[in-house]
């Protein structure tokens, strides 16, 4: 075959084919159905394969991301998976979740002339063959007698969970709600990634033998240092998260219709509440939402309320469009299903109906200034245009907070903000116990809370003396240079791989 | 989200050629529910790709998955069957091993659950889920008991979901999850102290009574019920108090009149308190707070919002404290009663209360109908 160019390869990105807007809008499955095989076989042709890839280094965990997508060209769907999970832990996830346009797609060389690879997109089509076909890399596993134990089980928890196991480790993870996955579970509806994809994921970890315990609601059940003690581990990662919603302050938040976004999600994707009374939990949802903040939180705000029968849903964002953090797809998504979107506004106060409930919300219209310290234009209030929206429901989505249990209840370091205070390995201030993802960094994301997951184990792993030996991990030619998130790129995390 | 899974197939199951089946992209696959009893072992469902866009060949593939699958869940149940004996030796599970009720509405649960008993302390709660389809229920710790490995919990039956555990909950059945203890413990470290617990419910003022005690404090309990028939745990609050102060509506037994009157009648005779700690309906701590206010005493109450998750994460349990914002599941439950906004408390209780008469109807019916 001629070599690829630019000039040669399909100019557009292919199309995913995803539910009609006025459908999905009414429904909870999901929105996009995801490449056929044909789509991938089209879209894996518009990657050059560079030789200096950039969309690697672009990667939190730094996937092969030429590798895979030649495996795909080359009709080898299996060796794309393991090119795959070298690297990460979870495809079919994080090819849904992530936000690929500041990352690998955001480098990509062909998008600096057309439309970029998607990435994202046949990533998840691997992920996805590989659960319909049931792959599984089993590693030899030759157990070392060391016990592990890991608090929440979130994308932090799991990747930890998955690599200590892998290195011969026994490994619990503690999960204090009644089912496994963090925010993956509670937070992410099943129309953006189904439970489904989530319990495969979940299911593949316990066949490297990772116990998950739920309902364990750890510093309070026991402590991180009983763990250490009375409980035989010998050593611990703290993936707690950072679910700890903040409110703005603002009058009138404690009336009956403020919620916070979490609130509303949990009601819903981990409680049932869309099928109340069949499901004992009530979702108290009006017919005018509002929802603040424009992150990907707010957007799963928004489109859960449309579904669960909302006749208008707006999000109230302070800054524009532009500035908003969210995925780019998810703000599309929800435009074309009729969220309306009131950009530079900010509610300045909750009003009440005279019953304890909400009435309506005072807002400020808002103009950009100048750039902040976080580089994102800052918005001013415009004097005198306050005026009064009518909604019945306003849900919080401007971010959350640390949560407060384990630093309540055992000794370890927090900074001011109340994360936990971490070195480079991800070491806590007591021995033995690591710390990784949200409750390291604050909100951040799904990939870079499986990118730490698996950099403290290898700290873990380089404290407990588990060296990464020969029968354990095959060694690999290419070198590693980029250590961004500790995760050397030569080590293989499987080896003498079962071929099922 | 399991949820929307299960009206699927109910919708599937009417189109009855196309059972067990669903698609998933263009390819067929076949699901089967397994019994709640072995989702443990085998998770909520088993399912499998037939790897085939064609109807008629998915349902002949169909037919001979489903015998696998079938067989599957026998292997499981008769290797539960055999296990079970040594599960219950181990102290897996949350069986409850006692119950008593204590008249139609308020009834006591003994659960096994050793983790849990050695880890309570007074003031915390838990939250009980008693069947896949429940919500999370939070329930004040009445009891723990670290030899036998239990805790108690003293139950009102006064929604939905308390109704049916009324039903449901019967010595030698399993709660389907229970999880804690949650919440800051209650504060010891005071001399003299009032204990005041009212309403429906008594129990949950009780470990935090017997704490003091043990610590050496002076305890003046008072506890009120309607009348004398619904008194209950007289001799539990007995032993651990100096003095015991009963409340009857009617007078039937103790003093005539609410626990505020016993309050002051506490506050009265002794000049010397330095704590009042008032467990009960937000309208009865409220008349605590006000009682106790003039005085300037020291008055904690503990809150009983509405909960979720109990961890933290959602903020539906926020209460009004002083100036500020609280999450009563992370932060409290116990608070200083005269900063709390119990109007606010009041209010927010009422927020489902379309909802919980709508379940509550739902639910009679069906139950009526059995
Ligand atoms: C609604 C929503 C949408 C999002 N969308 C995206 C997206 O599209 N793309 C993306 O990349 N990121 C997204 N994020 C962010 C991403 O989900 C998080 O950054 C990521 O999940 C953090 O992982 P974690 O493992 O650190 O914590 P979490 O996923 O929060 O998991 C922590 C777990 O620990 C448990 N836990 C907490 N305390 C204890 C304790 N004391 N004992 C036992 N268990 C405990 C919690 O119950 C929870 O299950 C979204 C977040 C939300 C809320
Ligand atoms: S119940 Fe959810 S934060 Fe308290």
């Amino acid at each position: 075959m001629a070599k690829k160019t630019i000039r040669n390869i399909p100019k557009d990105r292919t199309a995913i084919p995803t539910q009609d807007a006025d459908v999905r809008a009414h429904n909870f499955l999901e929105v996009s159905l995801g490449y056929r095989q044909e789509d991938a076989a089209v879209e894996c042709e518009r990657c050059l394969l560079c030789p200096k890839p950039v969309c690697i280094d672009a990667c939190p965990v730094n996937i092969n991301i030429p590798a895979f997508i030649e495996c795909i060209s080359k009709q080898d769907f299996r060796a794309a998976y393991d090119v795959l999970t070298e690297s990460t832990l979870l495809p079919a996830i994080c090819g849904r979740v992530c936000p690929q346009e500041d990352q690998c797609e955001g480098v990509c060389t062909v998008g600096e002339s057309l439309e970029p690879v998607a990435i994202g997109r046949l990533e998840r089509w691997v992920g996805d063959k590989a659960i319909e076909e049931g792959w599984f890399n089993k590693p030899f596993i030759e157990p070392n007698g060391f016990r592990i134990g890991i608090v929440g089980s979130g994308p932090a928890g799991m990747a930890c969970a998955a690599d200590m196991a892998k290195a011969g480790c026994d490994v619990t993870v503690f999960e204090a709600l009644h089912e496994a996955g963090g925010v993956l579970r509670y937070g992410i509806p099943e129309f953006r990634l189904p439970n489904h994809v989530l319990d495969a994921e979940l299911e593949n970890l316990k066949k490297l033998g990772v116990k998950i315990q739920c309902n364990t609601l750890v510093g309070r059940l026991f402590t991180i240092e009983e763990m250490l003690t009375e409980h035989g581990f010998d050593s611990v990662f703290i993936g707690s998260g950072a679910g700890y919603p903040s409110f703005m302050g603002i009058g009138g938040e404690s009336l009956n219709g403020v919620l916070s976004a979490n609130e509303l999600l949990t009601r819903c994707n981990l409680m049932g509440a869309t099928e109340f009374p069949k499901y004992d939990t009530p979702l108290g949802l009006g017919n005018k939402v509002a929802v603040i903040g424009a992150g990907n939180t707010a957007m799963d705000a928004l489109r859960v309320s449309l579904r669960a029968g909302a006749e208008n849903v707006y999000c109230i964002y302070r800054r524009s469009r532009s500035e908003s953090p969210a995925r780019l797809e998810e703000i599309e998504h929800a435009d074309e299903e009729g969220v309306q979107f009131e950009w530079l506004t900010a509610p300045i106060e909750i009003l009440n109906d005279g019953n304890g409930n909400v009435r309506a919300m005072r807002c400020q219209r808002m103009e950009l200034g100048e750039p902040d310290a976080s580089g994102r234009r800052r918005p001013i209030p415009i004097e005198g245009s306050e005026y009064e929206f009518e909604v019945d429901t306003v849900v919080y989505a401007i971010g959350t907070n640390a949560n407060p249990i384990i630093g309540q209840t055992s000794k370890i370091a927090l900074n001011k903000w109340g994360y936990i205070e971490t070195d480079e390995n991800l070491a806590t201030s007591i021995n033995g116990v690591y710390a990784g993802g949200d409750i390291v960094t604050g909100a951040a994301t799904v990939i870079l809370a499986m990118g730490a997951g698996r950099k403290a184990a290898r700290g873990m792993k380089a404290y407990l003396g588990i060296r990464d030996s020969e029968s354990v991990y095959e060694s690999d030619e290419t070198n590693g240079k980029n250590k961004l998130f500790g995760i050397d790129r030569s080590e293989r995390t499987f080896a003498r791989v079962h071929v099922a | 989200m399991s949820g929307c899974l299960a009206a699927n197939s109910v919708e599937q199951e009417t189109m009855s050629d196309n059972r067990y089946l669903f698609k998933r992209g263009q390819t067929w696959w076949v699901k089967v529910a397994v019994p709640r009893s072995l989702r443990q072992e085998l998770g909520f469902d088993l399912r499998q790709s037939l790897k085939t866009q064609d109807i008629d060949e998915a349902r002949q593939q169909r037919d001979i998955v489903l015998k696998e699958f079938r067989a599957q869940i026998a292997t499981a149940k008769k290797q539960r069957d055999q296990g079970r004996a040594c599960k219950a030796v181990a102290g897996e599970g949350f069986e409850i091993i006692a119950r008593e009720d204590f008249s139609d509405v308020t009834y006591l649960l003994e659960v096994k659950a050793p983790l849990l008993a050695k880890a309570a302390k007074p003031g915390q709660f838990v939250i009980v889920i008693s069947h896949d389809h429940g919500e999370r229920i939070p329930l004040t710790i009445a009891d723990f008991n670290v030899v036998r490995g239990t805790i108690t919990l003293v139950i009102q039956a006064v929604g939905k979901s308390t109704r049916e555990m009324q039903q449901i909950c019967q010595v030698g059945t399993m709660l389907h999850s229970i999880v804690g203890p949650m919440g800051i413990p209650s504060h010891l470290g005071a001399q003299k102290v009032v204990c005041v617990a009212g309403g429906l419910g008594v129990a949950p003022v009780y470990p935090q009574l017997r704490a003091f005690k043990q610590s050496g404090a002076y305890v003046i309990g008072v506890i009120g019920f309607r009348n004398a028939d619904l008194v209950f745990w007289r001799e539990k609050f007995e032993k651990y108090c100096d003095e015991l102060i009963i409340c009857t509506d009617d007078g039937s037994v103790g003093v005539k009149g609410r626990v505020t009157l016993g309050l002051e009648m506490a506050m009265d005779k002794h000049a010397d308190i330095d704590r009042v700690v008032a467990v009960g309906p937000p309208i009865m701590m409220k008349a605590c707070a006000e009682a106790t206010r003039p005085r300037g005493l020291e008055t904690i109450v503990s809150m009983n919002p509405i909960v979720v998750d109990g961890t933290g994460m959602c903020g539906g349990c926020r209460v009004t404290v002083g100036d500020g914002i609280k999450f009563a599941c992370v932060d409290g439950p116990e608070f200083d009663a005269h900063q709390v906004d119990f109007d606010d408390l009041i209010s927010r209780l009422g927020r489902f209360r379309k909802d919980e008469n709508e379940a509550m109807s739902v639910w009679k019916k069906a139950v009526g109908a059995v």
